[in-house]
């Protein structure tokens, strides 16, 4: 019996074995057929392709095959030689933001009373284009989803505002919040919490990391609050982000203090020695970089004081102290006080 | 392997937590006025907490009958702090069952890996599914292991703690398990 048990649960291990390679084979395959999508040539297999749009071929750049020849050209069949002409013939309109509840696709009757050729419209079609005007303002949020999500954007947006975040961050938390709409993730948790966890969520997945506590400032919701429903997000998710390293803060503390770019670099160089020392391992980011602020400008001459840097950086003196001893212990840099 | 016996021999069990019932409903105000020692705050919790000081345990009684025996340093002193406040009860003359069965529901330990940590590189190395590693709100990893269903929290000092097994050995098998792993890694 015990034999038969044995032989069973070998048979089942191979079987998992076997069904982990035809995973792994599976995502080296759809990995390959993404690298293919990125057209090399298939000659000399060079990835530098021009399009030339003369002749509507499409040529490798190294030895002149030409991959692909009679290409759709996808641009408007018209001229314009000036900034009016363009706009005048031009059909498209803003282009498509995750940033606004409607996608950006929604439209609105034009407040002009003209018609399409230019004249005035009667008075009975002027009452009638009034209230069409007015319906259509409010078709454009339809449900109460929408509504929340209207809200939630606006809320992203005036957070990122305040933060100063390019657009790029703006469109990735909106992507990040629709994504937990559609898991229905907001079920429980207040929208401003799940709100500023997807802002956090995309600074940190674009490299520009804002601390805890910076988003916490911006938004209604307390910092712990934010930080559980950042992990739960992230978990539910499933995005798969990596630990805010100390050199993302560098820049933005660095000019925050008005220092040179050469204190920067230096900040930067002792960054790098502490992590392959291991010297970072379970401090909070900020205080390590902060500290290696403080000492680059101690380096290079241009002091500020521990109490400066530990408040652009939003952590308390003691921190600074405490990392920059080990720093210096460790990486045997001297202070001249 | 040596390094996970080494490991393995630091092994601390911190805390340990049993649950058991009478089986019978209790009205905790009889409780509170004959078991001298006992706290009963109705607004605060819906149990009475008894402590005991040999072992140093404290024991949730409710209403419903089910008590729940805390803070004990082992599984022998977990069964000693019940038996005690079984002892009390009968005491005051409420029937207790014979052989009352006691559940462990949670088995908390520590141990030492002996080396410091990477943290980072093992938050990348072990897979982001599995791993909690916010060094901004917490300087230890959070590592969920499937079986044993435990929580790992890893420290830069190569110190961890062990917490949601049942039986001591699902620690010493996590230990195990994760000294595997990590030296797989090449991180230990």
């Amino acid at each position: 019996m015990q034999e038969i048990e044995k032989v069973k649960e070998v048979e089942k291990s191979e079987r998992e074995k076997i069904k982990e390679s035809i995973k792994q084979r599976k995502e080296k395959q759809k990995l390959g057929a993404f690298e293919k999508a990125t057209v090399e040539c298939p000659e000399c297999g060079s990835h530098t392709l021009v399009h030339d749009y003369e002749r509507a071929e499409l040529v490798c750049n190294e030895c002149g095959l030409v991959v692909d020849a009679d290409f759709i050209d996808q641009g408007p069949e018209w001229r314009a030689f000036d900034h009016d002409q363009r706009m005048k013939r031009s059909r498209v309109g803003a282009p498509m933001t995750y940033t606004i509840h409607d996608k950006g696709l929604s439209t609105m009757i034009d407040w002009r009373n003209r018609d399409s050729y230019g004249k005035s419209i009667s008075s009975k079609s002027r009452a009638q284009l009034y209230r069409l005007r007015k319906w259509q303002r409010r078709i454009r949020v339809s449900n109460a989803t929408e509504r929340n999500l209207a809200f939630a954007l606006s809320e992203l947006d005036r957070m990122a505002s305040a933060l100063g975040l390019s657009r790029n961050v703006r469109e990735t938390a909106a992507v990040v919040y629709r994504k937990a709409v559609e898991k229905n993730l907001i079920r429980g948790r207040s929208i401003e919490g799940v709100a500023a966890a997807a802002l956090y969520a995309a600074c940190r997945q674009c490299n520009v990391p804002r601390t805890l506590d910076e988003i916490g400032e911006v938004s209604r919701v307390s910092r712990k609050e934010i930080g559980r429903t950042y992990r739960f997000i992230s978990r539910e998710l499933g995005l798969k982000l990596i630990p805010t390293s100390p050199i993302d803060y560098v820049p933005r503390f660095c000019s925050g203090l008005n220092l040179r770019g050469e204190v920067q670099s230096k900040a930067v160089e002792i960054l790098r020695q502490a992590s392959e020392k291991e010297l970072t391992s379970g401090r909070g980011p900020t205080g390590v970089a902060a500290a290696a602020i403080y000492i680059a400008s101690i380096l290079c001459g241009d002091r500020r004081t521990q109490r400066e840097v530990a408040e652009v950086a939003g952590i308390t003196e003691v921190t600074i102290r405490n990392r920059y001893k080990e720093l210096a212990e460790e990486l045997d840099i001297e202070i001249i006080l | 392997m040596t390094k996970s016996e080494e490991s393995k021999k630091t092994i601390k069990i911190e805390n340990v937590v049993a649950s058991t019932g009478i089986g019978a409903k209790l009205d905790l105000n009889e409780v509170i006025r004959i078991l001298d020692g006992a706290d009963y705050n109705k607004e605060r919790f819906p149990g009475v907490v008894y402590r005991t000081a040999s072992p140093k345990t404290a024991a949730l009684i409710f209403g419903s009958g089910k008590i729940v025996c805390t803070g004990a340093k082992s599984i022998e002193d977990v069964s000693n702090g019940l038996t005690k406040v079984f002892e009390k009860l009968k005491a005051i003359g409420i029937d207790i069952p014979k052989k009352p069965e006691i559940t462990i529901q949670n088995i908390v330990a520590s141990a030492d890996l002996g080396t410091v940590l990477n943290l980072n590189a093992i938050a990348i190395g072990l897979g982001l599914e599995n791993i909690e590693y916010e060094p901004e709100q917490f300087p230890g990893l959070v590592y969920r292991l499937s079986n044993p269903k435990v929580v790992m929290l890893l420290f830069g000092s190569g110190k961890l703690v062990v917490t949601g097994g049942k039986r001591p050995e699902d620690a010493e098998a996590a230990v195990e398990k994760i000294v595997e792993e990590l030296d797989g890694l090449g991180l230990l």
